[in-house]
């Protein structure tokens, strides 16, 4: 009786019974089906449940097989070659000299260097050619070798005299004492004119014709006595014969020297008055220009001592100069602006130039012709008078690491690009253009190597919808195993004991039925926020939460079936057999309740799905370098991008909709098949 | 009846009593310190009448984080119960004022939403039952698993998409149009509710798949039931069985369940409400969520625990009332 298979019983008897005619009530003509069959065949009848079972498992290949077929990863970023108008160059005339050490064993006050700039400027603005700077010993000289060139010697000066107005101190007078003491010789007659005159807190007296002028002294209620001079003073000897005449001359001139009596004189001006010094050899320390010096090779640095020498040739009219054992000779071009540096080879080398031009970043990575080329644009323009101009250049493309592409020679990839060059200063000037530069390729639109294009991380969505459907399908088949499986065993308890067991069960049920999940959800996930969690952890403790909150519906289940179940034949007939508590919940009340189990757990499925969707599109569930299907439209909900988009977020909605539609139809078609009596 | 609702009432008080419970230790355990930057920037905002040490010291008292979770959320209670629900943080106003300001404009699109379900999802459904098997019942029976299965953000997305990008009929989100100030008291109206018009489709449609399956299954139900065989064997005419045999019966689960959510009309649709800025209590709880506004939150979620016991106790009533044969015991 064990193993009485009536299937078996059947074909044992047809096989015995061949050919002989069937009476129509003939056992025979019944074909029995195993339970399951029965199931099978009811489910595969409902059309509806039939694409739900086709679409779940497209779906299913889609995540978690499609990614072994597509080449791409989820967290893959892809660049593109993209033209993009970018500030590529700034030319800009150099305004500040720089200076560079000639004779290091001239010591160079640094008094003289920090000003040397606005001396320059003055002697520009000024038209001298010449001006010196007396110092503690001796003094230096700055002249002007061309307006681009100056040069700063150390020399020798002497003081001669003190011209135009000058002011000597001749001594102090005291309010208390009504006393005068001088300072060197006496003056007849001032003592008593300084006592007569002196009031207030300064101004002016005269005694014998000379002019003197008193202020505040050191000490109190003491005042300062200086005499008003308009001559000369001499400091030694008089030089004697035409100084005079000659200084006088120089002077209403404006000249900074003169020569007389075979010697040469410079004058030194302060204010109305002035000194003049005897000149010494000038031994030049410096050579300070305002020209920029760009080498042919690209880049290419060079020494300040090369710059020096060749600055000094330059002073000079152009020649030969050496720098680090080489010969070079630099030669002015047409217009004098330009100064050409040639190797000892007539092959060039480099230029001084007005302008210095250079990437937009600062660095000197431009091609010398192309710098001459801006340079030659700009002066075009500045004669013209236009501040906007253009021009056709070839520029190096960018590749994968940001730096330039080289052929196989080792020579850039050149494209063809219009500069537009516009000035911003005076003096200054952007040039625009278009470059072509690697970059990430973010929302780029569907094409054959991204078929649903890529987001705003350069990442594949193609890929990403992939890998986020395995998310999100695993994150519903966790939380429905966790509610399911708590709430069998709460139910099974519950329904099983009864009495105060499933009094208290029940009341639990009741609690955690009441439980609003989503705000809790939110507040659950702003809390991860705060605490900055890992994306995976969140995932997790998510995926616990919701199974934890959704038992309280499949216990509540479980327990109504198990109620109605052990008041049944066969259950009365376990107990009466004796067969063990675990035995009779597991093996008899369990299979029983499963029809139900499943047909609920596949309902809940699509639930979780669209809750865990939900709570990503917040930006609550699962965070962005991971993919669901949640982030990957949330990453584009801001309204400008999801207006533009749309190839993004709609195929991805309607995969949640279409797995979500695809689990509810099974589900129903699973609770038809199961008991198709049962409500629909 | 009487003694039913009080044992009922009681009995929701208890299950509220521990659903809150839980609640608080949630906020109990919110990241640390966060009463005290909470104080700290309260004590700081210009205007603040309050310093740090006084707001972290009135913070504490009022929500009982000083004492242990038990002692504090019985605090909690009593405060509660005798109405006292604090000043919401991220408002800076009594909560009970934010929940006035904010609660009619929920329940203003969740009626407009409830109305429009019933009016389209329970002719559907009938008409689906009538004719099972039929393309009206495959094709209803699709939508209605189609609106179920509609993610909420998306189908918003979706509307937003088509009727304020693609045709311009309406603003993105909020409530309010640009000119809104300018305008008088009824174009003031009709702004408002043209701006109600995205959310409320979107809600009617997140909810009639669900209404419309529910009243298809109870339809079938009560026209395979023995008495309608027997009105039309006797030979009523098929408009009356339907119409006053069987529409009738069917009426008693779907008035016990509507009934049932009419206390969740004043819930708010967190979700529609925040996706289309629509100053109703969903999107306020919402923005109070993230900022962690705990005053806020935790009498959002007792006031929604509330609307849920009361629609089932309502559910239960109403099942009583609609239908003679069940006695309440």
């Amino acid at each position: 009786m064990a193993s009485y298979d009536l299937n078996e019983e059947l074909k044992k008897r047809k096989s015995t019974q061949t050919g002989a005619e069937k009476s129509l009530d003939d056992v025979s003509r019944v074909k029995v089906l195993s339970p399951s069959r029965k199931v099978f065949k009811r489910f595969i009848r409902n059309r509806l449940a039939v694409f739900g079972a086709v679409t779940l498992i497209a779906l299913f290949l889609f995540s978690f097989a499609g990614p072994l077929f597509y080449p791409y990863g989820q967290k893959e970023i892809f660049y593109t070659f993209s033209k993009q108008n970018v500030n590529y160059a700034l030319a800009k005339k150099n305004t500040a000299f720089n200076g560079y050490d000639t004779d290091d064993s001239i010591e160079v006050d640094t008094l003289v260097t920090t000003s040397m700039n606005s001396n320059i400027k003055k002697m520009l603005s000024d038209g001298t050619e010449e001006m010196t700077i007396p110092g503690d010993e001796g003094g230096w000289l700055i002249r002007m070798e061309t307006p681009d060139i100056f040069t700063l010697s150390g020399v020798d000066l002497e003081k001669v005299a003190d011209a135009g107005e000058s002011t000597v101190k001749v001594g102090t007078y005291s309010m208390i004492g009504k006393e005068f003491t001088a300072e060197g010789d006496e003056i007849p007659g001032l003592a008593e004119a300084a006592a007569d005159q002196i009031k207030g807190t300064s101004g002016s007296f005269e005694a014998g014709g000379v002019t003197y002028t008193f202020d505040k002294g050191a000490k109190p209620k003491t005042f300062d006595v200086f005499a008003q001079a308009d001559g000369i003073i001499y400091e030694g000897k008089e030089p004697g014969g035409d100084f005079e005449k000659e200084l006088g001359r120089a002077m209403e001139e404006g000249a900074s020297s003169f020569e007389t009596g075979g010697k040469s004189y410079v004058i030194s001006k302060k204010g109305a008055s002035a000194s003049v010094y005897t000149v010494g050899e000038a031994k030049t320390a410096m050579v300070y220009t305002d020209l920029t010096l760009d080498t042919v090779k690209t880049g290419g640095s060079v020494p300040a001592d090369f710059k020096a020498a060749a600055l000094l040739a330059a002073a000079e009219g152009g020649g030969e100069f050496t720098s680090g054992g080489e010969t070079y000779s630099i030669l002015p071009d047409e217009d004098g602006d330009i100064l050409m540096v040639q190797d000892a080879s007539g092959e060039p080398f480099g230029e001084f130039g007005q302008y210095s031009v250079r990437r937009y970043s600062g660095e000197d990575t431009m091609d010398f012709d192309l710098k001459q080329a801006i340079a030659g644009k700009i002066d075009e323009m500045m004669d013209e008078g236009i501040q906007n101009g253009t021009l056709q250049a070839m520029i190096p493309t960018q590749n994968e690491d940001g730096s330039y592409s080289r052929d196989e020679n080792g020579d850039f990839i050149l494209n063809e690009t219009e500069m537009k060059i516009t000035q911003r200063l005076e003096g200054e000037y952007v040039i625009n253009c278009d470059q072509i530069n690697y970059v990430i390729d973010i929302y780029a639109p569907p094409s054959a190597k991204h078929p649903l294009g890529t987001d705003g991380d350069g990442f594949d969505v193609l890929a990403r919808v992939m890998y986020g459907g395995r998310v999100s399908l695993m994150v519903g088949f966790v939380v429905v195993f966790i509610e399911t499986f708590l709430g069998v065993i709460m139910g099974g308890i519950a329904g099983f004991f009864g009495g105060w067991v499933d009094n208290l069960i029940m009341r639990m049920v009741d609690i955690f039925y009441c439980l609003p999940m989503m705000p809790i959800m939110i507040i659950l996930g702003s809390m991860m926020d705060a605490l900055r969690m890992d994306t995976y952890v969140r995932l997790i403790i998510m995926m616990a939460a919701l199974g934890l909150m959704g038992w309280a519906g499949v216990a509540r289940l479980v327990r109504g079936q198990i109620l109605s179940l052990r008041e049944q034949e066969f259950m009365v007939a376990t107990e009466a057999t004796g067969i063990k508590v675990r035995a009779r919940i597991f093996r008899h009340l369990v299979p029983n309740v499963l029809p139900q189990l499943i047909v609920t757990a596949t309902m809940g499925l699509g639930g979780v799905i669209l809750t865990e969707s939900t709570l990503s599109f917040l930006g609550l569930g699962v965070k962005h370098p991971l993919a669901t299907w949640g982030t990957i439209i949330n990453s584009v909900s801001s309204a400008s991008a999801m207006a533009h988009y749309a190839h993004i977020w709609i195929p991805v909605g309607l995969l949640i909709c279409l797995t979500v539609i695809a689990f509810n139809f099974v589900g129903d078609g699973l609770r038809d098949a199961y008991d198709p009596k049962s409500k629909r | 009846m009487l003694k039913y609702t009080l044992k009922r009432i009681l009995y929701s008080a208890i299950i509220l009593f521990f659903v809150m419970f839980i609640i608080y230790v949630l906020m109990y355990n919110m990241p640390s310190g966060y009463v005290e930057t909470k104080a700290r920037e309260l004590a700081s905002r210009p205007g603040a009448t309050k310093s740090y040490s006084e707001w972290l010291q009135d913070l504490n008292a009022q929500y009982g984080m000083d004492k242990g979770v038990v002692p504090g959320y019985l605090t909690w209670v009593k405060n509660a119960v005798r109405g006292n629900w604090g000043d919401s943080w991220s408002w800076t106003i009594p909560v009970t004022e934010e929940f006035h300001n904010t609660v009619w404009y929920s329940f203003i699109l969740g009626l407009i939403s409830f109305i429009l379900e019933i009016v389209i999802a329970i002719p559907l459904g009938i008409t689906a039952a009538r004719k099972q098997y039929s393309f009206t019942d495959y094709f209803t029976t699709v939508v209605s698993m189609i609106c179920i299965s509609m993610p909420t953000f998306f189908l918003a997305t979706i509307l937003k998409y088509v009727f304020s990008v693609k045709l311009g009929w309406f603003d993105l989100s909020g409530m309010q149009g640009r000119n809104y100030m300018n305008l008088s008291s009824f174009g003031k109206f009709l702004d408002v509710a043209k701006h109600f018009v995205l959310p409320a489709i979107t809600l009617t449609v997140i909810n009639i798949g669900g209404l419309m399956r529910y009243t298809r299954t109870n339809m079938l139900e009560v026209l395979n039931s023995d008495y309608i065989r027997t009105a039309r064997a006797k030979g009523v005419p098929e408009k009356k069985v339907i119409n006053y045999h069987a529409f009738r019966n069917t009426l008693i689960p779907l008035v016990t369940t509507l009934g049932g959510s009419l206390p969740s009309l004043f819930a708010g649709a967190l979700i529609t409400e925040t996706l289309f800025s629509i100053r109703g209590i969903g999107y306020a709880s919402y923005s109070s969520m993230t900022q962690g506004d705990i005053p806020f939150i935790m009498f959002y979620l007792a006031f929604i625990s509330i609307l849920t016991l009361l629609g089932n106790l309502l559910s239960d009533l109403l099942y009583a009332v609609v239908d003679p044969r069940v006695r309440l015991s």
